[in-house]
């Protein structure tokens, strides 16, 4: 066995695409994080399995082992390389898209899946990993050059075309996913602050639109779009739910209200577990999957739930923590780009829960259950883990 | 596998910062979620707790029985039956199999289709519902939804009590309908356990003692999912329980032991069934009322009126155009109880009270008597008062003047008592107010006096508001504005019967009798007796009263006379002679009251035919028999007549 300084010398000159020595130098905060999370995310779906199917709960697992294949690959992969990769990936996935537009079969109303054989593939979800390569490549091809107010306006052109074939499916949630995405990445990148500025606030601006095509949205009576800007009627539908809970809370506010109320039924310290009686007795339908943080927070309380969330902080702090201590601009933003999509996922999924956003499909990471998005998210950790895996002083100068 | 490292880009100054900023971003939003956390597991916990435990459980209602009504004797008038709603809940029948189950329910329950589509229709969006598609199945029904259970996914057959009227028409009046509760009924005894869709008391005895009769609904709590309904059936001996499962085949776990349900108590009426019947008989064909008392305690032995309905209508399948037609009204009213809630003028029924009152002040002797020449007039006055007998009675006492009902003694009588006198003596027996019987919606009757013209004629003439001399004569033979129920009537005479005592009227026996001071003396009760007396014995000698009709041979009865006209004297002076063509409307009201003295009970009672003519022929034969029957059948109120009554009531019903 060679001594270890050898190895660093030899990548002086070039680069090992698979190390699986990158394994060794996990961190290990992160990954205990991560343990813990899919820890919770089984006692959680077993309580979630036994009132609705118990193979969740085991396929659920499957998904965990799945997705820790799909982490250690990644893991021992230099992110240089699949940075490198990026613009193919992209391509890829826009083929995926437009495949899912002309063959996909829906399912609920609005996901599209592209059925493989045995497979069931979600483009959607991978397209959030393939983003984040795919932004990091373009950010890194531009250094500096993204101060530029061209080049700044190009990430959109760039990055709109994947989420607006995403909003053709209609998958609004995804979508929705996509832009914090962009505007962290570029702000992370070095962008001119009052260039994101202007453009937030003119996305901020479609709010007031949006409100005001609601101003004469009828519930009982289903109208066209009547414009790319105007939303669908199922889509005002579930706003027009959060807001009126009241009207008709057997159908689109139930939701809303039903998961209220098993939230705040579990009290400081939950009810106990498997004895949740909102979701044992089937009055929060989706309680495996985008509701399992009302489940989780019916039968463990407060506590319970702020133990959850305290772990995704830490999680998601270690991983940005990995993106200010990444020397090289390639780390910083995948770590940066990846933080971004889980936390997004924890917020918005946790804040539809507690009745502070209208509902939307948005799982949540861990918990859920569904097999592509928990493949992504091990993906996802992948990548993250990787960066200080590969940086730890071993940067070519 | 190897490759070249490019040249990366240098991380720029402040990227450090930019991370971190955004790791601060990341902390405010999680810190939202933890205070909004906060707020609905610590702040709002109760609030949400009874949220989650209104969806948990499930309150199914045990239906009480309503409390038994007896009659006399224990006859039973009304109970409860057993009754099967056909229920079908929408959710537990294969959606691609709802219209067809629909045709097939409508087909087999005899519906129409299309009322059943639409009515399942209508709870779409709650499937869970129990929609009840038939009320009341009748046996065949029952076997035939039994029959073709595979069928028909969905439909239970679910039981509770229902009540039941054995008599029929019988006292129908006086029980009173059900009907169902209404926001106002549900607002006032909303904490007595009243829920929509309850069937309360409307009227009669049902109203009056509604919260008597009325029980208490237990109930069962069960887990409730938020799909299925948990289903309440009943066993082979009536009572409820509740299913192991509910609609979707969820087990359900009992929360608590049930709460029985309770009964309303019974009611115990002193009611003569027998004799309520043979009133009722009696008035067949007719528009009229009976009213018989206990004369020492007020009970009511019988209250009959005529046209009278069978409440059973009201709670039995069928019968919606019979109940419509009911509650609308039609003429003769068949919702009117003519014994208290019809007032009548009391014609010559009122000089019993005016005789007796003024014997009692002293303002004519026994032996005082006035000259009869068939006419009367006041004092510079120009319009004579006739007596009926235009001929004249010469010069009659108190008691011929009972006895043939002399109206010209009776003017000078009233005159000579004056109106303030007159007033006094009949709220003293209770005329012009409520008897208070133990029924809702007795009226008061009428009995003039200076305050009420006063009143009536308020920003007129002062000439026309005044009392004058000719009204006290109208009122001394009860006519002009004076207007009384014929339960008022049997009061005044029992007041007679018993010596001098107003009694108050009742139903129920738990009221119990309730008698005021002694009114009149034994003089006074002598007098008027001895008058009431001859007016029913039959000639040659003594001389024939007016009342001989209603003689008994062997019965000590006292009785009078009375025909209250309804229109002018000169429009009846048109139809002299020639009375069968007055028509209907325009006909005197026909009275009789009555009482028996040297039996017991001493009876006291009132005859009223609307429009029936004369007293003495159309009202006091009735009284007769009435007396016949009371104390021939006195002692058996359960006769066999009696007890094949509810089949027969029941066989007219199917």
């Amino acid at each position: 066995m060679p001594p270890r300084r050898l190895d660093v010398q030899y990548q002086d000159v070039s680069l090992r695409v698979f190390n699986w020595r990158n394994l060794l130098r996990v961190d290990w905060l992160l990954s205990l994080m991560v343990l813990l999370l899919a820890a919770a995310g089984w006692v959680t779906m077993y309580s979630a399995s036994r009132s609705s199917d118990i193979s969740y709960f085991n396929r659920q697992i499957m998904y965990f082992f799945l997705g820790l294949v799909v982490t250690v690959v990644i893991v021992c992969i230099d992110y240089r390389f699949l940075v490198g990769l990026g613009p193919l990936m992209y391509i890829a996935a826009v083929l995926m898209l437009l495949a899912v537009l002309a063959v996909g079969t829906v399912a609920k109303g609005s996901e599209r899946w592209l059925v493989l054989g045995p497979f069931r593939l979600q483009p959607s979800e991978t397209t959030k990993l393939v983003m984040v390569y795919a932004l990091t490549w373009y950010f890194v091809k531009l250094g500096p050059r993204i101060r530029k107010l061209h080049w700044f306006l190009l990430t959109f052109i760039f990055a709109g075309l994947p989420i607006a074939l995403i909003l053709k499916q209609p998958n609004l949630g995804t979508a929705m996913s996509l832009t914090p995405l962009i505007i962290v990445m570029l702000f992370v990148a070095g962008c001119r602050v009052w260039h994101l500025a202007v453009v937030v606030l003119l996305g901020l601006s479609i709010v007031p639109v949006m409100w005001w095509e609601m101003h004469d949205f009828d519930p009982d009576t289903p109208r066209e779009p009547r414009g790319f800007y105007d939303l669908k009627h199922y889509q005002k539908m579930r706003v027009y739910a959060f807001l009126n809970p009241e009207y008709d809370p057997r159908g689109s506010g139930w939701h809303t209200l039903q998961s209220k109320i098993t939230v705040g039924s579990g009290g400081l310290t939950g009810k106990g577990y498997l004895k949740g009686t909102q979701t044992r007795l089937n009055y929060l339908p989706e309680h495996h999957t985008d509701f399992i943080f009302s489940l989780l927070a019916e039968e463990q309380g407060f506590v319970g739930a702020i133990v959850v969330i305290g772990l995704f902080l830490v999680f998601l702090l270690r991983g940005l923590s990995f993106a200010r201590d990444c020397p090289d601009m390639a780390g910083t933003l995948l770590a940066a780009g990846i933080v971004t999509i889980l936390a997004f996922h924890v917020f918005v999924n946790i804040a539809i829960t507690i009745g502070l956003m209208p509902v939307t499909g948005i799982p949540l990471p861990f918990l859920s259950f569904g097999g592509s998005f928990y493949l992504t998210t091990m993906a996802g950790v992948g990548v993250l883990l990787n960066v200080p895996a590969r940086g730890k002083g071993l940067l070519i100068g | 596998m190897l490759i070249q490292p490019k040249n990366e880009p240098e991380r720029y100054e402040g990227v450090e910062t930019r991370v971190q900023f955004f790791g601060v971003l990341l902390l405010a939003a999680l810190a939202v979620l933890c205070v909004r956390l906060w707020s609905l597991q610590v702040l709002n916990l109760s609030e949400f707790t009874a949220l989650a435990e209104h969806n948990r459980v499930s309150q199914t209602r045990l239906a009480s029985d309503r409390g038994l009504i007896f009659a006399r004797g224990g006859v039973v008038m009304a109970d409860n039956r057993a009754s099967a709603d056909a229920v079908f809940v929408p959710g537990e029948c294969p959606e691609d199999r709802l219209n067809a189950v629909c045709a097939r329910l409508a087909e087999i329950t005899g519906t129409a289709e299309k009322w059943v589509t639409t009515e399942v229709a209508k709870f779409r969006r709650s499937p869970f519902t129990q929609i009840i598609i038939k009320r009341d199945l009748t046996k065949a029904d029952r076997i035939r939804i039994e029959e073709h259970q595979h069928e028909l996914p969905g439909i239970t057959i679910i039981v509770h009590p229902q009540r039941r009227y054995l008599q029929g028409e019988t006292a129908g009046q006086l029980l009173g309908y059900l009907g169902e509760i209404n926001q106002n009924e549900l607002d006032a005894w909303s904490d007595e356990g009243y829920s929509l869709g309850d069937l309360v008391g409307k009227d009669g005895l049902e109203r009056q003692y509604e919260h008597v009769l009325h029980g208490q609904d237990g109930y069962m709590v069960v887990t409730k999912y938020a799909s299925g309904q948990p289903q309440l059936l009943t066993d082979k001996s009536g009572q409820p329980y509740i299913a192991k499962r509910d609609t979707r085949g969820h087990l359900l776990e009992k929360e608590a032991d049930p709460v029985p349900p309770r009964s309303g108590k019974p009611l115990h009426l002193t009611l003569d069934l027998g004799l309520q019947r043979k009133c009722e008989e009696l008035l067949h064909g007719v528009v009229g009322a009976i009213v018989t008392l206990d004369a020492d305690t007020g009970a009511v032995l019988a209250m009959a009126s005529t046209p009278n309905y069978d409440p059973g209508v009201f709670v039995t399948r069928g019968h919606d155009t019979e109940r419509t037609d009911l509650l609308m009204g039609g003429n003769p009213n068949r919702m009117t109880h003519r014994a208290f809630r019809e007032i009548y003028p009391p014609g010559s029924v009122f000089k019993v009270l005016l005789a007796a009152a003024a014997l009692e002040e002293g303002a004519i002797k026994p032996g005082s008597t006035f000259f009869c020449p068939g006419h009367y007039e006041l004092p510079g006055g120009s319009r004579p008062w006739h007596c009926w007998k235009h001929s004249g009675h010469g010069t009659v006492g108190v008691v011929e003047a009972l006895t043939f009902s002399c109206d010209v003694f009776f003017y000078n009588v009233g005159l000579k008592l004056g109106v303030d006198k007159i007033s006094k003596w009949c709220h003293a027996v209770g005329l012009g107010e409520k008897t208070g019987l133990d029924l809702p919606g007795e009226m008061p009757g009428l009995i003039p006096d200076r305050e009420w013209k006063a009143k009536l004629y308020a920003g007129k003439d002062p000439s026309e508001r005044r009392w004058y001399d000719g009204d006290t004569v109208n009122l001394s033979i009860g006519q002009g504005s004076a207007a009384a129920t014929p339960l008022q009537s049997a009061a005044l005479i029992a007041c007679i019967v018993n010596g001098g005592y107003r009694v108050r009227p009742y139903l129920c026996e738990e009221q119990g009798p309730k008698k005021s001071e002694r009114l009149f003396s034994d003089a006074t009760i002598k007098t008027v007796t001895e008058g009431l007396r001859k007016c029913v014995q039959q000639g040659p000698t003594p001389p024939t009263g007016t009342g001989y009709l209603a003689h008994i041979d062997g019965i000590d009865i006292i009785g009078k006379t009375g025909s209250a006209q309804v229109a002018s004297q000169s429009f009846q002076d048109k139809y002299k002679g020639d009375e069968e063509s007055i028509p209907y409307e325009m006909r005197e009201h026909a009275w009789f009251v009555a009482g028996v003295l040297d039996r017991s009970p001493k009876i006291a009672l009132c005859v009223l035919v609307e429009h029936g003519l004369h007293g003495a022929r159309a009202a006091a034969p009735y009284a007769k028999e009435v007396i016949d029957y009371f104390y021939a059948n006195q002692g058996a109120a359960s006769t066999p007549e009696t007890a094949a009554a509810p089949d027969a009531a029941a066989a007219k019903r199917e």
